[in-house]
């Protein structure tokens, strides 16, 4: 771990000091993959800049139109807000799946992207949102999709010293799940995951999107399989149509927690089940 | 307490950090490259254990500004400022809390290992929740591992516990 540790208290303070320390820097946020990596010996640097006490990112914010989630906040902290489990559903899906209590009181939602994991829970869950990335370098800020913020495993087009500061969601009256195959029932990273999120109008699919993790180089948005489903009713023989389709658009691999045709086909359950999840749903309703 | 100082620099490989340990203000000085967790053990806190030092199996929780955390992933200058609870803080042989009570009466101890980290979470949950769901109780300690008990012991141990905390 570097001799130095630099602790912002503002975005301002920020853009002040970085040109002030060596290069070889790194932000620190809950620091649950940093540390883990520093510890294995990976990524030294010469100091990290503490970004856990900047308070631009620290809240969620409610506009008529979205929901802001800044970059700082905490896995374990996102259940607080009224505005996350009233439009977020398939965040707030994922929330039990990541890690442990313990483990979401440190991890922060900046973090799980940043460190651009195939199987990050909290990046799947809000690609299936639509949740576009606000990103910022000395006061000038751009924003993109979040799906399109992954090059491939730990790449992410993400600047020299550009900070994510926020994760922009539009409200759309969506439901969905969040369903993930670990090791254990609950802890641990996925096999494989499935984010759903769909628009009703009746019994029928207004608008839908799917995201993967676990199962490709990136988190993985099934464009064709939510077209597919997209303008039909919500029933089984869509749920199997979906299955067999989103089998066709992953590309997992056998590594050290599961295997590549165990993963491809785990897909298809999961997103059966998410769908028939859904239709019950809206049966109970009636 | 508030995080004041901006800069935390290393002298000769050590930080000097304040902190709050169970209540009191202590100066510590740790290793560029500690852990929390060794620095706790190294000043005497040997409550937070050592599992896996990886983050999985939770016996090294500490309530960290009020929250469990795992101490053995936090380096020891993020400390600095914070308030940290231990075991030690949540009470002794002579004075224990009824979180503790309760687990040595309904016998969830064996080997011991992970009971100062389920009683972190415990603690944590009881804390926010008086009457919790057995299912509430069962997601709590979720990232708390046992290998002796299977877990139905310690269940039965935060429901007696938190009867015994409640005034009724
Ligand atoms: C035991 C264990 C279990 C885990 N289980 C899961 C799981 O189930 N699901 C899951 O998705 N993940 C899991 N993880 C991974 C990890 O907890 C998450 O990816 C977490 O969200 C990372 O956030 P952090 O705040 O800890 O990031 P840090 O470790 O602080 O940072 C990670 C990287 O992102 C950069 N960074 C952080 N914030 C920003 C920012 N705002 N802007 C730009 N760059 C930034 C850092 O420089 C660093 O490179 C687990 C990790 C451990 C140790």
């Amino acid at each position: 771990m570097p001799e130095l540790i630099i602790r912002p208290r503002t975005l301002k303070e920020l853009w002040k000091i970085l040109p002030t320390i060596s290069a070889k820097r790194k932000y620190l946020a809950g620091g649950t993959d940093l540390v883990t990596a520093a510890n294995a010996g990976f990524d030294a640097c010469d100091a990290w800049v503490d970004i856990s006490g900047l308070k631009e990112l620290q809240s969620v914010k409610e506009t008529k139109t979205s929901v802001l989630i800044g970059a700082g906040v905490r896995i374990a902290g996102l259940e607080a807000w009224g505005a996350v489990r009233r439009w977020l559903p398939v965040l707030t899906a994922a929330i039990p799946h990541f890690a442990s209590p313990s483990l979401r009181n440190m991890a922060t939602v900046g973090g799980n992207a940043a460190n651009a994991s195939p199987c990050a829970d909290a990046v799947c869950a809000l690609c299936a949102e639509r949740a576009e990335v606000i990103l910022e370098l000395k006061g000038k800020k751009r924003r993109l999709p979040l799906s399109a913020l992954f090059k491939g495993p730990k790449q992410t087009g993400i600047k020299k010293d550009e900070l994510i500061t926020a994760f922009e969601v539009p409200k759309w009256p969506h439901t969905g799940a969040y369903l993930k195959l670990g090791p254990r029932a609950y802890f641990g990273i996925s096999k494989a995951a499935v984010a759903l999120a769909i628009e009703l109008d009746g019994d029928k699919i207004k608008s839908a999107s799917v995201a993967l993790a676990s199962v490709a180089p990136v988190p993985l948005m099934a464009v064709k399989t939510a077209g597919c489903i997209t303008g039909r009713i919500l029933s089984p023989e869509t749920a199997r149509a979906a299955a067999a389709l989103v089998k066709t658009e992953v590309s997992p691999i056998t590594d050290a927690r599961s295997d590549a045709d165990y993963r491809r086909e785990m897909c298809g359950v999961l997103l059966e089940r998410a769908l028939l999840g859904c239709e019950e749903r809206l049966k109970a309703e009636g | 307490m508030k995080k004041e100082i901006t800069e935390i620099k290393a002298v000769d490989g050590y930080f000097e950090i304040c902190l709050k340990i169970n209540g009191l203000t202590k100066n510590l000085k740790v290793k560029n490259n500690e852990f929390l967790l060794d620095a706790l053990r190294r000043y005497g806190y040997k409550g937070a254990k050592k599992g896996c030092d990886t983050g999985d199996c939770g016996s090294c929780a500490v309530l960290f500004n009020g929250r469990p955390a795992l101490s053995c992933l936090i380096p020891a200058f993020s400390a600095h400022g914070a308030e940290v609870t231990t075991i030690e803080g949540v009470g002794t042989v002579q004075a224990p809390h009824p979180i503790q009570e309760a687990f040595v009466q309904a016998g969830a101890v064996q080997c011991g290992y992970c009971i100062p980290g389920m009683i972190i979470s415990a603690k944590h949950l009881l804390d926010a929740n008086p009457a919790p769901s057995e299912g509430k109780i069962r997601k709590y300690l979720d990232g708390n591992l046992c290998r002796c008990t299977g877990y139905v012991k310690q269940v039965e141990a935060v429901k007696l516990a938190a009867k015994k905390m409640r005034p009724d």
